[in-house]
Order: structure tokens, then sequence, then C-alpha cells
């Protein structure tokens, strides 16, 4: 009776000096690291009449993920009435120093991925319509660079999303196409 | 296959008419164990009868019933830990009510102690699954498993994870107790499903309400106990084999149990278990789901030494599983997601198959536990240890090649529990005991931000004691509890590591009453309180949940949630006749935490809405109700109800996510067609989920669509016990889903993209077998 008593008693006494024992071993806090961080949306823009380069950014600083967004960047896309413009989407994650360039794997995987445009209003004044763009490795399209043809001066906005593994590669609008959205980024857009 | 199965059914309908009248094996017996001593009842007492084949489990008052016995001489077997080992000659001539009484095993102590759990009992309003239920239901996971409760609904994301929801709440709201440890593996979150196997359990009991004197923080909700029967240490071998096959998803289970008392050594005794799984993509009316396979690999082991006053059990369980995320459920935006929704058809089509893909999870759960108990004429003490690890990885669809999780999250658990029964002080027996509980939380190099690792220690002391005086049992519980957590969260710009100290302590207590007004009618009353510390993700969590496309924010100035809950429960059983259950509950929870929505955020990926963590009071009141009639004899009819209104007290409003009503009732005619055909039934379920139209004023502009319509779902079974040379194999049909019913369930997280699962037909063996040392004798 009493050694059962003296059994627990000590084995009592052993599981709490093991419990507590291990109490400060060193908790390593890793360095969050977002998986496939994009913060920058980048248009690549060559006028074809004099192949004059303009850069127009879209940034959020913190990308996705994160709760807060940080500085948000969006440039005008200011082009001129009438032209055709050859584009090309750079997709970047700034948070690295010095920024990785993600359109490198996009690209390498261009059979999953695609992207879209849309502009607002769709035709008219202010409105961009969009020429062929590039095809992936099935020879469909990819669309990471692409001709904008502007119509007449005037004020509007295109959106360009990215979609990962998208169900329909011949679609136009990022509904039709399925998959998931990566990117959405909606520029403003002065034809002057 | 399919027309097969309802043939079979048919068959046994077609016996019905004569099958009464075949032979005179209808005979009940109620039998009831009390302890020689005191004559208080004895649970859980194993009854094992050597000529049936048959194995009974006493119920809390001593009491198990023997169905459909022939008359003859029988050997029936009584086991249980710390007393003797009763072997008793019984002559069963017709119905009748038998007394037996088990001694303790130390002959010396004239005045018995409590030894163990055999009388240990904390009122509360409670529904029991029993062995046969669980047999009945085997091969589901445990959510679903406790579907059949009253008063027990789920949270599901689709058909293969499923969380219990005990009167409304669930989560960290509620508490699973596997082989007794609370279990740990990351329950905060609503895609997270118990990683327990259920065939490890003998029975599994729900305690409703808070309960957070005996259980602990986090028993707001109630508490699920799943418990294994006690290890045979009696010499000889034991164990039984579980199979069930699933048309739906082409799911396998297979579940094995083997058990052995050892010769030389007296008392010592071994179990080994295992279960393995693997069902493929499920299939919804005239879709199969993406991607929504699951596969399980599951053992345990337990080592058991019991002597007269000294006990000794190590157990080991392993939980291994893959399961799919139905792959449209993974959107990438708001857009996406309303796409999905406004959907008809699933935005992916697949095929059958047993591969799962991304999205996935991954988890493993292990469980050592250390139990040493004695007892002497002060009364029993247990001392219980137990360490758990649960990792889980969570695999996103992403860009580039990698068998990497975006998701591991390490979750380990020391628990230490000390408890002594005192020995009955006049008509007072009680308990008072400790808890200990220390905690890590740990994500990897690379993951995803979630959580925050963590680190979390707690103490815990109680004492419950109990009054029994003939047909009153008074008891009141006081329990006090400390815990602290260290977290270390990663911030701003550049995410340096901050650490956060917090200190939640609270009391909590419990008062309840149960008065037997005559035998077969009681009724009980239970006032008790249970708090729950807010959880990292609520502290903390800062990201998007996928299926949802929303981000969630933690609020660090969270206080912790207290519940106050009120249950009136009365039970009035005829037996063989009818059995009435109704209980009416209420609960006022105090800061009662929600996610609330937020201003919308600029992502990368466009606007995202945002929700964030704020607390409120809330008032949660139901009833649920239990009636089983036998029209006549064989022929019984059952019908359930459970009612729940849920409020935001402080805005006057209905809370979100709380489960709609809902009745069910059913129908089954048991018979014996011949003495190898025995305890055949056939039976039919419907159950009525109503429409939760007790949604919150804004609930358009956090949530969308509303809450789906309301259906019927109907089930039908039948099945047999065969006896081969007086071995039983208990084998049934199950149709679940007979109509092939298109509906949706609020509570389900899938329901904005799929229907629920179509037809699913279930066949089941269970097989057990028993061979003793010795021939019974005494």
């Amino acid at each position: 009776m009493k050694n059962n008593i003296i059994r627990l008693t000590a084995l009592t006494a052993f599981a709490a000096i093991s419990f507590t024992a291990c109490k400060k071993d060193k908790v390593t806090t890793p360095e969050p690291v977002e998986q496939e961080l994009i913060t920058t949306v980048r248009l690549k823009v060559t006028k074809l009449d004099d192949m004059s380069i303009k850069t127009f950014t879209y940034k959020v600083e913190n990308g996705f993920g994160s709760t807060r967004q940080g500085t948000v960047t969006i440039d005008s896309v200011k082009l001129a009435a009438n032209k055709e413009y050859s584009v090309e989407v750079e997709l970047l994650n700034e948070k690295e120093t010095p920024a990785e360039d993600v359109t490198k794997e996009v690209k390498e995987e261009s059979n999953e991925h695609l992207f879209v445009y849309q502009s607002s209003p769709t035709t008219g004044n202010g409105s961009i319509g969009f020429g062929m763009g590039n095809k992936d490795g099935n020879g469909n399209p990819f669309n990471q660079t692409i001709r904008f043809l502007t119509a007449g001066a005037g004020k509007g906005a295109i959106t360009v999303t990215l979609k990962h593994e998208p169900t329909n590669k011949a679609a136009t609008t990022p509904d039709a196409t399925g998959g998931e959205t990566d990117v959405e980024a909606t520029f403003p857009v002065v034809l002057q | 296959m399919y027309r097969i199965l309802i043939a079979v059914c048919i068959w046994l309908f077609a016996h019905l008419p004569f099958a009464s009248a075949q032979d005179n094996c209808n005979i009940i017996v109620q039998c009831r164990v009390v302890e020689t001593h005191n004559n208080q009842p004895l649970f859980p007492v194993s009854v094992y009868i050597d000529e049936m084949k048959r194995e009974f489990e006493t119920d809390e008052d001593g009491r198990f019933q023997i169905t459909n016995a022939c008359a003859g001489i029988y050997h029936i077997h009584f086991h249980a830990t710390g007393y003797e080992h009763l072997v008793k000659e019984l002559k069963i001539e017709g119905n009748t009510t038998l007394k037996f009484s088990l001694a303790h095993i130390d002959k010396e102590l004239d005045e018995v102690v409590v030894a163990d759990e055999h009388t240990k009992t904390i009122i509360q309003s409670k529904s029991q699954l029993r062995r046969m239920d669980i047999t009945a239901n085997s091969g589901k996971t445990l959510g679903d498993m406790l579907q059949a409760v009253n008063g027990v609904s789920v949270l599901s994301n689709g058909a293969t994870i499923a969380k219990p929801v005990i009167h409304g709440l669930y989560g960290n709201r509620i508490i699973i107790l596997n082989n007794g440890i609370r279990q740990e593996d990351q329950q905060w979150g609503s895609e997270h499903a118990p990683n327990i196997d259920p065939f490890l359990a003998n029975n599994i009991t729900v305690l409703k309400g808070a309960a957070g004197v005996r259980y602990g923080t986090d028993a707001i909700g109630g508490v699920v106990l799943v418990e294994p029967a006690a290890v045979r240490t009696m010499q000889g071998w034991g164990g039984e084999v579980n199979l069930a096959g699933f048309s739906n998803n082409r799911m396998g289970v297979a579940s094995a149990l083997l058990e052995h008392g050892f010769k030389y050594i007296k008392g010592l005794g071994i179990r080994v278990q295992g279960t393995l799984k693997q069902g493929g993509n499920y299939r919804i009316p005239g879709h199969w789901a993406a991607n929504t396979g699951t596969r399980e690999s599951n053992y345990s082991a337990t080592l058991a030494y019991k002597k007269a006053h000294f006990g000794a059990e190590v157990f080991y369980s392993h939980f291994n599983t893959e399961l799919g995320v139905y792959r449209g459920a993974h959107t990438g935006n708001e857009k996406d997601l309303l796409f999905a929704i406004n959907s008809d058809t699933p935005t992916i089509r697949a095929g059958f198959t047993y591969n799962i893909a991304r999205p996935m999870q991954h988890i493993r759960h292990d469980l050592w536990k250390l139990k040493l108990n004695a007892d002497n004429r002060a009364g029993a003490f247990s001392l219980v240890y137990a360490y758990q690890h649960n990792f889980r990885q969570e695999f996103d669809v992403i860009r580039g090649n990698t068998d990497k999780a975006q998701l591991n999250l390490t979750l380990n658990t020391q628990t230490l529990n000390l408890n002594f029964d005192h020995k009955a002080i006049g008509h007072i027996t009680g308990q008072i005991g400790i808890d200990g509980i220390y905690q890590e939380n740990y994500m990897q190099d690379g993951d995803r931000l979630f959580i925050p690792n963590y680190r979390s220690p707690g103490v815990a002391a109680y004492a419950i004691e109990r009054y029994r005086w003939n047909k009153l049992t008074l008891e009141a519980g006081l329990r006090y509890d400390y815990r602290h957590y260290e977290v270390y969260n990663p911030e701003g710009n550049n995410q340096a590591i901050v650490r956060y100290d917090f200190d939640y302590s609270n009391a909590s207590g419990t008062i309840g009453i149960k008065h037997k007004i005559k035998p077969n009618w009681e009724w009980t009353a239970t006032l008790a309180n249970a708090w729950r510390a807010p959880q990292a993700n609520e502290l903390f969590s800062a990201g998007l949940h996928h299926s949802a496309a929303r981000i969630e924010l933690g609020d660090k100035n969270l206080q912790p949630e207290k519940a106050y809950s009120l249950n009136l429960e009365t039970v009035y059983n005829v037996p063989d006749k009818l059995h009435l259950e109704a209980s009416l509950y209420t609960q006022y929870i105090n800061d009662f935490i929600y996610l609330s929505p937020g201003a919308d955020i600029l992502t990368i990926r466009g606007y995202f809405k945002s929700f964030g963590y704020k607390q409120t009071n809330a008032w949660l009141n139901g009833a649920d109700i239990a009636f089983r009639y036998n029209i006549v004899k064989p022929l019984e009819a059952n019908l359930k109800a459970s009612f729940l209104f849920a409020r935001d007290v402080t805005q006057q409003d209905w809370l979100i996510l709380m489960p709609a009503d809902r009745v069910s009732a059913g129908i089954k005619y048991t018979f014996n067609i011949s003495k190898s055909l025995k305890d055949v039934f056939v039976g039919v379920d419907g159950r009525y989920i109503f429409n939760q139209w007790r949604i919150p004023a804004n609930f358009d502009a956090i949530d969308n669509p509303r809450p789906p319509a309301a259906y019927t779902v109907l089930d039908a079974q039948c099945g047999v016990t065969i006896y081969v040379n007086g071995q039983p194999l208990y084998t049934s049909i199950t149709i679940m889903n007979a109509l092939n019913q298109q509906y949706r369930d609020y509570m389900d997280a899938f329901r904005y993209f799929i229907n629920q699962p179509g037809t699913n037909v279930v066949v089941r063996f269970r097989v057990p077998f028993n061979f003793y040392g010795l021939k019974s004798k005494n």
C-alpha cells in the first residue's frame, strides 16, 4: 500500500521535473518568406513609330498575403492616341534585394499561365484595343507580350490579369479563362 | 452491385411475416452490476457470454440488457479493473431482471474505495454512442459519426473533413478527449478535422454544455470523450476485424484489433490495433468532385498491467492522413470566388481518381500516454502524462516545381494530470487534482505566414465533490486555471520578430443536481461555467483563406471568452417500450470572439474583403428532444429534434454560422430468422434540415450566397448477424442519401461551390473473436 504511494510520488516528482525541464530550449523563429511573392507589375511599352520605350509600374509594396499593403504606386499609362505599341509585361518581387524577376518563372511555365487584358471603355475614345500576343509551348495564347492599339484621345483604364492554370486559354475575360488569379492590376489610362 | 444490395434487403423483408414466429429466442434479461460492499453501480464493466459470443458493457447505472436470448444455460463473465473476475452460470427461462455484485480484489479492505473510473460520473447533459452505434457507422470520420448524437452537427469542408459542433459551438470551444487525453491537433482551423481514428473507440460520450471544471479551459460548448475498452488482462486472445466499403468514392476501410492477456504474468495485457483507409474523388449528383480523395493509415498499441491496488498503462497511437481539398475551392481572388459561386456546374471538371493533388493536407498525429494508478484506504490516485506531436502540412496550388508544403505547422503538447478520488465520507465522494500543460507551436523556414510561433505553459487545480443520498445526487466543483503565452510575431515591413507575453487566469465552477424520481425517470440540472483564452490565430492571424478568398486579421487585445451555461435534462425510459430524452439549455458567452467584416484591402491580386476578430456578448438557447417508441415489440420508431437560437446580444442580431434547426425520424424492424441468422434489421431514416433564416442583418455584405434551402435526406439500412458455429459475423448494408438528393448545407464550407455527395452504398462486416485460456468455470 505504502509502497504504491511512494512509487506514485516518485513518479510524479520525476514527471514534474521532466515537464519543466524542457523549458528554455531555443525556438528559432523562421524568416517568413512569402512563396511566389509578386509585388510589382511593370509594362514595358515600345512605340512602334520611333521605337521609344516607356515603363509604367503598378506596385503594392507588400504584394499579396500581407495584411498591410504598404505603399501603393500606380502609374497612369500615358500614351499617344491612335498609335500601335508593343508591350511586354514584367513581374517582380521587390521585397528581395536585388529585386527577383518572377517573369522568368512564369515564362518557363507558360503552358500553365495566361495574361488577360481588359480595357474600360472597351471601344471609343480612351480605350485600348489588344492585338496578337505571344504563344505558350503548345501554341496556345500566353500574351506575356502583346500589341496595344490606342484609340482616340480620352481617359480610361486597363486591367492586366495573370491567370494560373486556366481551363480555357482561348477565352478573353478572366472569368471565362477559369483558373486562379495570381495578379490583377488596374492602371488608369490617359490617351493624348 | 446496387441492385444486388437492394435485392438482399428485399429478401430480408420477405422473411418478415413468419420470422418472429419461427423460434422462441426473444427473451430479454435486464441486468445490473453493483459493488458488493456499498451497492453502488459499477461501470464500465465488460460482460461476455460464452454461449452467445456476445459482449456487453454496463452503463453508468451499472445496467445492461441481454436481448434475443433463447432459453438455456449460459456462462457469463464480468470484468472490471480492480475487481475480481466473476463467472456465473445462468439458467434463462423467460424475461427476468438480475443483479450481480462484484467484490473489490483486495479482500482485506473492509471499506472499499472507488478504484479508477468505475463509479465516477459527472452530472451533465450527455449522450453516448455505444459499441453497436459505432459499428453501424464504421468507416466514417469521427465528426460524421457524431452527427448521430442529438444536439451535435458538423462543420465541414465537403465529405472528408468534418468537425463536431455541439450546441452551435466548435473548434476551440469544445474539447475532444482521446483515451483520456485532451486532443491538441490545431483545432482552431475550421478545416482541421480531429486527428483521431474512431476504430479506437469502444464508446463515444458527448457532454453538452460548459464542462470547464473537470476538463479545463475551452470546454465551453461541450466535451467529446473517445474511450477505448479496457485492455484485456484475462488470459487468452481476443480481437476483431472490421471491413467497410463505400460505393460513392470507392472507399475501402479495414481495421483490426488484437489483444492478449498473458498467462505467466497475471494482470499483464497487450492490445494492438490498426486501420487503413483509401477513398477517391467523391461523387455529387451528376459530377465528380475534383481532388477530394482521402487516405488514412493509423495504428496504436497499449500495454496494461493491473494488480489489486496498482495499475499501469502505456499507450501509443499514430494517426496519418492525406486529404485532397476540392480543387474548385482554391481561388485566387474575390472575382474568381464569385465566378465559382455563380457557376451552376463545378468550375473544375474531373473524373474518378484515387490520386490526391494540390491543394491537399497531410497530417500526422502521435500520442504517447503513460498512466499509473494506485489505491489504498484513503482513496484512489492516478497520474497521467501524455505527449502529443501534431504535424500539419498544407500544400497550396503554386507556381514552380516543388514537393514542398507551403505550411508546415508543428504543435507539441505535454499534459500531466494528477487526480485523487477520496474514499466516501458518509455520502460524499469526490476528487481533487492538478493539471499541467506545456505547448509549443512553430512553423518552418519559408512557410506562408499564418500563425506565429508560441510557447505556452499552464497549470490548474480542481476539486469536485458529490453527495449521493437515496435518489438524489448533488455535485459541486471548482477549478482555477492559469495559462501563459509567449508569442514571437514577425511584424512591420522588415518582419522583425516581436515578443508578446500574455497571462490569463480564471476560476470555473459547476453545480449539478440529479434526481431519480422513479427507477426509470430522472432529471438533471447543471449550472456551469467555462472559459478560454484567445488563441494564437485570433490574436495574430494575418493571412488569406484560400477557399474563402478573404483576409483574416487577429487582434492582440482580445480578452478571454467566459461562458455560463444552464442545462436541464429529463430521461424517461421504459425498457423495450419507450425512451424519452429532452433537454433545454441556455448559455451566455461573455466576450464571444467572432469575425467581423472590415475594410477592403488592395493587393497585387486586386481587392480582398478583410475580416477582423472582434468580441461581443452572445446568448445561445436551444432544445434537443429524442423519442424512441416500440409500436409493437420488434418495430421501433424514433424521432429527434434540435433547435438553436444564437443571438448577438450587444448588436441585437443573430450570430453567423450557427447550425440550422433539424428534425429526424426513423423506423426499424428487428427480428430473427433462425439460430444462425439473428438480430436481422431493416430500417429507414429521414432527416430534415431547416433553412437557416437566423442570420445577421448584414449577411449579404459579409457572406454570399445566403444559407441554402431546407433539405430532406433519406437513408436506408438492413443488417444481420450470422452465426457460424457460434461465431458471430455482423454485417450490414446502408444506403446514404438513397434518393441521390441534390442539396447543400449551411455549415459546409464547400456549399459555395458544390453539392453534398450523392448516393453512397456502404457494406460493413465486423467479426469479433475471443479465445479464453481457460474453459470457463467457477
